[in-house]
């Protein structure tokens, strides 16, 4: 029963959220209460949690396919669970604040609980076709927050964008999903993954007794490797069209014109980290494909490269973080793509659970000190920080956590876990975790140089030192409750909620002198210049830009289908309906032939029609006779 | 008893108000519609709940008979049905159109609903037929003189488009049902379907599918037969509109569930990746169309030709869960189109064209309540999970991956892929209506703002709204109301 009541509570906070929308206080009261009432569920299915239980759903009869709707909780899906709720709930409570004047608070706050409400779905469910349910809410709900703002041609368009790559992506997921489904006669978890699982016991036993490769697959009833292969292809090119991986990453930059508590939404714990979540759940069967992690790992070994540098020559630290975000996220999916099918993918879950903390309050420290400084852009952020102590501590935390700094905060450790994953997966050998391991190893170098510069231009002295009034008490309060468990949410592992191995000193070590070359770098220039500034000036406009990557959506994808379009437009009247039209016009032309011919008065009518019954009979006879 | 009420109760009203009571003033004869659907909805909820029926000899000579009654493929349609003659009579008093007396316009409205319900409750073949003919003429008065009154001429030929399209459609079908009762000796349905269509030898059951299916997919409307559709939607008043999305194009597609796919599986399985390409090319056909249509009511038109889509490739996956999907994605897109025809029926009232290009204040922005209706449609005609276009569409692409044994797999998942590319373009013309009509720029105090929907209409638009959502949220209920019926016919022969 818990994992609905997890799922419900967020929904029916949504929908009483549209129903009172019209009075801020009770849209208000509404979605807090709610939101820390899903905390309070998830945090205590998380401590009650022993094992996997699985709740069963209300089933579906859809002839042959098996769709039992079920949704399953265990402890790694319990920790999700409650840092999903948590940022929600922090984001909720900080909109009260950050869109106090806003004349459609009513509707931001039901749809960021429709939102929650749908990454939790998609972290307890069982059945697939609810993981697509979830997903594909959760799209939506980027579409609305993202254009909140939807005064702006800017926020509209970004908004536009952000759904409609989504979407093109997820044709990919759908199929995925669709086929692996097909393959087991069922959506459900566990039946979908034991069809598609490699017998390796089975397999190996054949072995030993001399058969043949070949015969000992087919003996044991090994899934087709080629379909399994593709299908889980098609998943990950919907996981990288939501995680905005590379080839579709640039949509969740421009997707900064949504209000900052929506970006840290979804950035932080929901839409854009459910594709690590999605893939860890089916990843018994992704660990049995070689093909679908080489796939998976060469798109994230590019992207968190790629993102990093981006993220370093921004001129809007806003969307600085997004880049970092779409870095971090190929982060948390290269452990998945790495991973010893032994060990699982925990390691990635563990880095979504603390960049959930971090980026969350990254995010909301930055719209604070936006609004203080009347800006997101480096050049009218600079010194912000010293708006309140909060955000001075919240930056250097958030910072450090972002860099992975080992020990100190709780993004360091979680990314120790990841590069020892990859470490792990390289020494095995059978995945990309060569790639991946040197595509880390250079993006924490990268990452630290631009998280020393976000910090670097946050808290640089400045004369006039920014200030905002009238913050109240218990955003204070959301942002140190944040700050804490950067600080302290390493402890997690202790709960063994993450099934994760030790780290060696031997890494940190490593981890501390990559990050060392990393920040030197970042302060050639110096503790008071710009270090996008100093190492990367003409590289600036460019990234800002996102490598041009728009005009090559619109060049590659959206003119040719509009002109596709144009052409069928034209062909369904002027062709496809000719024949109709042709018809009417011959019958009317029939109709007033006939007319003519049959008046009276015209003898030559009358010649007419013996004419035409003599070229009639002619014709007859000449089909018969020849 | 009650069967009987129920097609006799709307049939006679809607004969009395067309012919005696033609002359009735508009307030009289509104209550009058009003009461009649509303009686008729309560007596089709009496049908559904005691399973009444009537079955006597009818044309005791060629074995025909007066036979209707009700099962799970068609206890959904006989409710929407119902839900949709009582919401269309409501709505008279949000919209009244201009062209003839008003107790003409409601008396067509009440016979076309006793025409759908008749077709949907029919188990007979020639019944059927000749109550899927009894709607045609009504619908036609509709289109040809309660339409659009701008523009006379396409009035007219949309009109005669329509009733010429579909009477040569019906044709066709008449063709096919005559073949099939001669062959296998009755017209009963229930007969036909437990084996006596089955038994025809292979050349026959091709022939009376082809038969059929041609004739039945003009109404659907099925690629290429769809171009009387934009029309006839672009020109019917609101009412019109609704029941020609929500309630004719549902015959046709119960009609290929009775016929075709019932009595000749054989035949139909034969056919079935021709119907296959056709509806897939009609996804993706009808979302590009959209991609680039002007007249807001035209585009609602050709997704419906997407919608519809889905629903034949659905059906020629030929599987039980291909079946279950069509009739589910039937009712879902009654619902949602109906819906989108109240609103952008609503939108044209106010505005006088629903051209796009013209630029209007946002709906978002002036009448939010229209816009958040307009939006909740658009985004169950993109597919939406939670709500109604959702599980039907997806259930259709799984049974096009994996249709019956008989089938060409390779074919059909060749289809299912386009279809999901359809998918994403849905998104695309949804979201380019969201654009231009919902979002936009703050409103130029000095324009005229558009009003907010109010009144009957705010009941009718809350009731579709309702309707779609539960059916998102609730897809278990009719899945399961459909579900032991779908089994009989069984997954193909």
């Amino acid at each position: 029963m818990t994992p609905w009541l997890l799922v419900g509570l967020p929904v029916a906070a949504a929908v009483l959220g549209v129903a009172l929308r019209r009075n801020d206080l009770l849209a208000r009261a509404v979605a807090v209460g709610l939101g820390a009432a899903t905390l309070l569920v998830a945090v205590l299915a998380w401590a009650l949690a022993d094992g996997s239980a699985v709740s069963a759903g209300p089933g579906l009869r859809a002839g042959e396919l098996a769709v039992p709707l079920d949704l399953v909780l265990d402890p790694t899906r319990g920790a999700l669970a409650a840092v999903v709720a948590l940022v929600a709930l922090a984001v909720q409570v900080y909109s009260t604040w950050y869109l106090e004047t806003d004349d459609r608070y009513g509707q931001f706050a039901a749809t960021v609980s429709l939102f929650t409400g749908a990454m939790l779905l998609v972290v307890v469910s069982a059945d697939l076709l609810l993981t697509v349910v979830g997903w594909e809410v959760m799209g939506w709900c980027s579409y609305l927050l993202i254009g909140h703002w939807s005064r702006r041609a800017a926020a509209r368009r970004a908004a536009l964008k952000a759904f409609l790559v989504t979407r093109v992506a997820d044709i990919g997921f759908v199929l995925g999903i669709i086929g692996l489904a097909a393959g087991a006669g069922s959506t459900s978890l566990s039946a979908v993954l034991a069809p598609w699982r490699r017998p390796t016991a089975c397999i190996d036993a054949a072995l030993a007794d001399g058969a043949l490769a070949g015969e000992a697959l087919t003996a044991c009833g090994a899934p087709d490797g080629a379909l399994r292969a593709t299908l889980l292809v098609l998943v990950v090119v919907g996981i990288l069209g939501k995680s905005a991986q590379v080839p579709f990453q640039d949509w969740l930059a421009d997707a900064m014109e949504g209000p900052t508590p929506a970006s840290a939404l979804i950035h932080a714990a929901t839409m854009v980290a459910a594709g690590t979540v999605v893939l860890a759940a089916l990843f018994p069967v992704f660990a049995d494909s070689p093909a679908a992690r080489w796939f998976l790992g060469v798109a994230v070994a590019v992207t968190m490269l790629l993102a990093a540098l981006l993220a370093f020559a921004q001129t809007d630290l806003k969307r600085m973080l997004a880049w970092s975000t779409v870095s971090q996220v190929a982060v948390m999916l290269s452990a998945v793509a790495a991973a010893p099918p032994a060990d699982g993918a925990d390691a990635g879950l563990l880095h979504l659970w603390s960049h959930a903390l971090f980026k969350s309050l990254l995010f909301l420290a930055i719209g604070w000190a936006a609004l203080a400084a009347g800006g997101t852009a480096a050049m009218a952020l600079r010194g912000s920080a010293a708006a309140a102590p909060v955000l001075r501590t919240g930056f250097l935390v958030g910072f450090l956590s972002l860099a992975g700094v080992p020990l100190v905060v709780v993004g360091g450790l979680s990314k120790e876990h990841v590069l020892v994953t990859a470490w792990d997966g390289a020494v095995q050998a059978d995945g990309p975790g060569v790639l991946v391991l040197v595509a880390l190893v250079l993006t924490a170098a990268v990452t630290a140089a631009y998280s020393t510069r976000g910090y670097l231009v946050l808290t640089a002295h400045v004369r006039q030192q920014p200030t905002a009034t009238g913050v109240p008490a218990v955003v204070h309060g959301v942002l140190w409750v944040l700050v804490l468990l950067t600080v302290f949410g390493s402890l997690v592992v202790l709960t063994g909620s993450f099934a994760v191995h030790q780290v060696s000193a031997l890494w940190m070590l490593l981890s501390v002198l990559v990050i060392g070359v990393g920040v030197a770098v970042a302060l050639r220039g110096g503790f008071d210049r710009d270090p996008a500034q100093v190492l990367a000036r003409r590289f600036v406009p460019v990234a800002d830009a996102g490598l041009g990557v728009d005009l090559l959506y619109r060049r590659v994808v959206a003119t040719p289908v509009l002109r596709l379009a144009r052409l069928v437009a034209f062909v369904d009247t002027e062709v496809v309906d000719a024949y109709v039209r042709g018809s009417a016009v011959a019958t009317r032309a029939a109709g007033w032939a006939g007319a003519r011919l049959h008046r009276a008065e015209r003898p030559s009518a009358a010649v007419g029609l013996v004419l035409t019954g003599v070229v009639l009979l002619g014709a007859l006879g000449v089909l018969a006779w020849s | 008893m009650v069967m009987s009420l129920l097609l006799a109760l709307p049939g006679a009203v809607g004969l009395w108000l067309v012919t005696g009571g033609r002359g009735l003033p508009v307030r009289p004869a509104r209550w009058v519609a009003a009461a009649t659907a509303a009686a008729t909805l309560v007596l089709a909820v009496v049908v559904v709940a005691l399973g009444s029926s009537v079955d006597r000899p009818w044309l005791p000579e060629l074995g025909m008979r007066w036979s209707f009654g009700l099962d799970g493929i068609s206890v959904p349609l006989v409710l929407l049905t119902a839900t949709i003659g009582l919401l269309v009579a409501a709505h008279a008093w949000a919209e009244m159109p201009t062209g003839g007396s008003p107790a003409t316009f409601l008396g067509c409205l009440l016979l076309v609903e006793a025409g759908a319900l008749a077709t949907f409750a029919a188990r007979d073949a020639v019944l059927f037929f000749v109550a899927f003919e009894v709607v045609l003429v009504p619908m036609w008065l509709l289109v040809g003189r309660y339409g659009d009154d701008h523009d006379p001429r396409a009035r007219a030929d949309a009109a005669h488009r329509f009733v010429l399209y579909t009477a040569v459609g019906s044709t066709t079908m008449l063709l096919g049902i005559l073949l099939l009762l001669a062959r296998a000796g009755t017209s009963d349905l229930r007969a036909l379907a437990d084996g006596a269509g089955g038994a025809l030898g292979g050349g026959t059951q091709l022939a009376v599918a082809a038969l059929l299916v041609l004739g039945l997919a003009v109404k659907v409307p099925v690629f290429p037969f769809h171009t009387w559709l934009p029309p006839a939607h672009t020109t019917a008043p609101t009412a019109g509109s609704v029941l020609l999305a929500a309630v004719l194009l549902k015959m046709g597609t119960y009609g290929l569930v009775r016929l075709p796919v019932a009595t000749v599986p054989d035949g139909f399985t034969r056919l079935a990746p021709v119907l296959a390409v056709a509806g897939t090319v009609g996804i993706v056909w009808g979302a590009l169309v959209c991609l680039v249509e002007r007249d807001l009511k035209r585009l609602i038109a050709y997704s419906s030709v997407a919608h519809m889509g889905f629903v034949v490739l659905a059906l020629a996956s030929g599987s039980e869960t291909g079946l279950q999907a069509a009739l589910y994605a039937n009712v879902a897109h009654g619902a949602v189109s109906a819906l989108l025809f109240v609103v952008v029926g609503g939108l044209k009232q106010r505005w006088g064209s629903v051209d796009l290009t013209v630029p209007r204040p946002a709906l978002r922005e002036t009448s939010p309540r229209l816009g958040f209706v307009l939006l909740l449609g658009l985004a169950a005609s993109l597919g939406l999970p939670g709500l109604a276009g959702f599980w039907g569409e997806f259930l259709a692409v799984y049974a096009a991956w994996d249709p019956a044994p008989e089938r060409s797999r390779a074919l059909f998942v060749a289809c299912a892929v386009a279809a999901a590319v359809g998918a994403a373009l849905a998104a695309a013309y949804a979201l380019r209506v969201a654009g231009i009509v919902w979002a936009g720029d703050r409103p130029d105090p000095e324009v005229a703002t558009t009003p907010d929907t109010s009144g009957v209409e705010r009941v009718v638009l809350g009731v579709l709204a309702v309707a779609v959502v539960g059916l998102g949220v609730a897809p278990m209920v009719l899945l399961g109301t459909t579900a032991d019926a779908v089994a009989r016919i069984g997954g193909g022969p």
